[in-house]
């Protein structure tokens, strides 16, 4: 029993990740047509900035905001200089130009931090006592901080008149640029809100896995599997798919090891083929180059 | 027209100005041989996205099949290169042919994502599912396994090196008949306008599997040819993060066209050795390389080309109008 | 952004097209167009389909950037801006394709409007379309065509605008739909003027004050004479 609840623990927090870093994809995706491989970038800086300013000054959560905050200015830039360029072209560009983007901040964080992973101390190694079961608090903070990540990205969305028209772009971009709004304001501010959510999920992973130049590959692939298999531009749709898959990770590696890494392919595979769009795949997306 | 009825010694004018740099640098015979090798590989990517408009991140995975078919059939159950390559091939084929139709019904970044995934659980299964077989990351050794080949040993790198610029001239020849036959311009007008192919009666769906099928082989030959090449494979070949070196190098050759392949995996290649002497940060060069090559020069090198001996042409053929 | 022009005004007209060329690519569709649209008009534009007609409208929008040529609003070249800036200086465009933001309420598409042109009087806009002010709280998926329209045009009448194009817009309505249309847009016209893509002839007939015809691209005939209208319009698809 104990095993089982640890696991849906972990899981659960692994879905709060997920859920940070997901929802820059999503978001790119859904209103803006691009696909931002580079947010792993922002993942892997978030992760880095935190394992320096551990290093210097002990505080988890100062690189935490920093991760934020860095991820957000490049996201920044890159919207800006880099994404502008390619809105309207084939896919593909988006794809290949962030991937290299992605590529290039690789090689600078080897050159800066080194190849060695570096470890990250957690902020507290406090351990709860729930149902006879220890679990970590650190990971419970996660979970919180993932939930209401959602339920303010919800209100946003919601309640806000910018997030309607967020809202409102994913579905028809053009249509809102023909109201007077400008799109491309609205682009630049979601952007930067979702590339600074993935560098705050890059931080809060980092004291949970090993912080190396390559961490992003990984966590690529499982972002994206995450997006697809809960439909593009949908925030509901990413949520419920992260905690999906952060179970069948957590769950599925306590049954059989390997699980955990294709766990998630395999639920993804079978998804799409009832549901090619996702679970809740907003009409009129589909992730394909014709259209 | 001139140019069109001399074009059939293009592949010959190339393998040869190969085998000639061999014997001009003699120390990078190495190099010179994994250009060739590296070519078929391209020319397997091309024309998933050059021809038929398919992105693929997992490329890597296709190559990594290839010499482990080879490795593990020298490995464990034969002696003979040739038929180890014969077994690569043959493991293309299968795969092309059962995966293909699951893959290629997914669009745009669906096919690019899964096959990203495929190439991750690839990787995954040679570095440790199948660590009993494989050897996991230290690597499957059977280079003293391998008999002589008749004719020529292949075993020798002299040798292999005629024999891998044999397979490019091969490859070549039969490259150029697919872009020249029905079959190539089906490919591409079926990523053109698939819906007017299918109007005028063509079953695209079998088009884009035979692509597939075509594009899996090239790149499990040169995967069996790299094996072959070294004497072991590693899990390196198939790594994920190799994914995007192959599609710069379609994009730096120029994608779509026969030689393009060709030439996008020396400059590549070149790139990448004469580089990799001053910085070990790899991944920068591939990153900044890619998005020139996509903002400026996109349609690679042979592209670039072809259309500024199109253009030349056309000032001659109007000059000669005008007189 | 005012709107209120009247007819008397009209010695300049507010939109002037001159000798626009534009389309997708290397696909050129208009051929040097030219034309005049005074304030107050109700301007009929006429064609086959693939005339270039809602190109056109896309080019005038901002949405397409044009070969050359000059787009003139009030005063203003239009050629190389944005199309929000464009619906900003009171040039609203209402697309062919009927969509509202189907995830949205009736009530917050209409925010939207408001929102980007600061015109929240929404009372004005009722006045001409009574029938949305019940359909609020409702999704703007769940409208039936001849509403989604309505909505379109509620949309688009905020912000005061000085010129509206409607791209087709009895395109699949019912026949009792199509006269409700025609009588907002006699109402609408007092104070916008308004630029119609239409293939619906009588429509055409009863508010135009002037047709143009297209074709392949090219102005082939421009009228503003009741009997030439009515001919015309006949003629031109028998």
């Amino acid at each position: 029993m104990s095993v089982w609840l640890s696991a849906i623990v972990y899981g659960l927090s692994t879905s709060a990740i997920l859920f940070l870093v997901s929802i820059a994809l999503s978001v790119g995706y859904g209103l803006m047509r691009i696909v931002n491989l580079e947010a792993m970038l922002y993942y892997s800086l978030g992760a880095y900035l935190t394992y320096t300013l551990v290093s210097a000054t002990g505080s988890m959560w100062l690189g935490a905001l920093s991760g934020v905050l860095v991820g957000a200015a490049l996201g920044f830039l890159v919207e800006t200089q880099l994404l502008r360029r390619v809105y309207g072209k084939n896919m593909l560009f988006s794809m290949v130009t962030t991937f290299s983007v992605y590529l290039i901040g690789i090689g600078l964080i080897q050159y800066v931090w080194g190849l060695n992973p570096k470890p990250v101390a957690s902020p507290t190694d406090t351990m709860l006592r729930f149902l006879g079961v220890a679990i970590p608090l650190y990971r419970v903070m996660i979970i919180g901080i993932a939930g209401i990540t959602y339920i303010g990205f919800q209100l946003f969305l919601n309640r806000t008149i910018v997030g309607k028209a967020i809202r409102a772009g994913i579905e028809n971009r053009d249509h809102v640029q023909a109201l007077g709004i400008n799109i491309y304001r609205i682009f630049t501010l979601t952007f930067v809100l979702a590339s600074g959510l993935a560098g705050l999920g890059g931080a809060l992973n980092a004291p949970l896995i090993m912080v190396g130049p390559y961490m992003g590959n990984d966590m690529l692939l499982y972002a994206f599997t995450t997006v697809i298999l809960g439909g593009l531009g949908s925030l509901k749709g990413t949520f419920v798919s992260a905690l999906i898959l952060g179970q069948v990770i957590s769950i599925g590696g306590t049954i059989w090891s390997p699980l955990s890494f294709v766990g998630p392919f395999f639920v993804m595979f079978t998804v799409l083929i009832f549901k090619p769009n996702g679970l809740f795949g907003v009409k009129g997306i589909a992730f394909g180059f014709d259209q | 027209m001139a140019r069109r009825t001399n074009e059939w010694i293009l592949p010959f004018l190339f393998t040869g100005g190969l085998i000639l740099a061999r014997y001009l640098f003699p120390s990078k015979m190495t190099f010179i041989t994994e250009v060739a090798l590296y070519s078929l590989y391209v020319m397997g990517n091309n024309i998933l996205f050059g021809y038929l408009g398919y992105v693929s991140f997992g490329q890597p995975v296709y190559l990594s099949m290839g010499a482990y078919s080879a490795a593990i059939y020298l490995a464990y159950l034969g002696r003979s290169p040739l038929t180890a390559i014969l077994v690569a091939i043959l493991m293309g084929i299968l795969v092309g042919v059962l995966m293909g139709p699951v893959l290629i019904r997914l669009r745009g970044s669906y096919f690019t994502l899964v096959n990203a995934a495929f190439c991750a659980i690839g990787l995954f299964t040679v570095e440790r599912l199948l660590i009993g077989i494989t050897r996991g990351n230290d690597g499957l050794w059977f280079r003293t396994r391998m008999v002589a080949t008749p004719l020529l040993d292949i075993r020798q790198p002299r040798n292999f090196f005629f024999f891998a610029m044999f397979m490019l001239l091969v490859v070549f020849l039969l490259y150029r008949r697919m872009d020249r036959s029905v079959l190539g311009a089906a490919f591409k007008a079926t990523q053109g306008n698939e819906r007017r192919m299918q109007f005028m009666g063509y079953d695209t769906f079998k088009i884009r599997w035979l692509g597939f099928v075509l594009a899996t082989i090239l790149s499990t030959l040169s995967g069996s040819l790299y094996a072959i090449n070294f004497g072991f494979v590693n899990p390196n070949l198939g790594e994920n993060s190799r994914a995007a070196e192959v599609i710069v190098a379609t994009l730096l050759g120029g994608s779509g066209t026969v030689y393009g392949p060709f030439f996008g995996a020396i400059t590549f290649l070149g790139i990448k050795e004469i580089v990799s002497q001053w910085i070990t940060r790899w991944e920068l060069l591939v990153g900044v390389l890619t998005i020139l090559v996509l903002f400026k020069f996109n349609r690679g090198v042979w592209g670039t080309f072809m259309d500024l001996l199109k253009r030349s042409r056309k000032t001659v053929v109007l000059q000669n109008k005008t007189l | 952004m005012n709107g209120y022009e009247s007819m008397e005004q009209g010695n300049t007209p507010i939109l002037r097209i001159q000798n626009l060329y534009s389309g997708y690519g290397n696909l050129k569709v208009l051929f040097d167009i030219s034309m005049d649209v005074y304030p107050g008009e109700v301007v009929c534009l006429v064609g086959r389909n693939g005339a270039g007609k809602t190109t056109l409208f896309r080019t005038l929008a901002g949405f397409l950037k044009p070969f050359s040529g000059e787009i003139l609003f009030k005063q203003r070249n239009l050629v190389g801006e944005f199309p929000f800036e464009i619906a900003l200086y009171g040039l609203k465009y209402v697309h062919q394709d009927k969509q509202v933001f189907s995830d949205l309420t009736v009530k917050e598409n209409l925010e939207l409007a408001s929102y980007a042109t600061k015109d929240y009087d929404w009372d004005r806009v009722f006045a001409y379309l009574p029938k949305l002010k019940v359909l609020l709280q409702r999704k703007a998926g769940l409208l039936s065509g001849g509403e989604k329209q309505m909505l379109l045009i509620a949309m688009a009448l905020l912000g005061k605008p000085s010129l509206v194009l409607m791209d087709e817009p009895t395109e699949g309505l019912a026949p009792h739909l199509i006269q409700d249309l025609t009588q907002v847009f006699k109402e609408i016209r007092k104070e916008t003027t308004l630029c119609i893509v239409e293939q619906n002839l009588p429509m055409v007939t009863q508010i135009a004050d002037k047709v143009y015809s297209m074709k392949e691209g090219k102005i082939v005939a421009e009228t503003t004479n009741p009997e030439e209208i009515r001919a015309l319009v006949f003629e031109k698809y028998l």
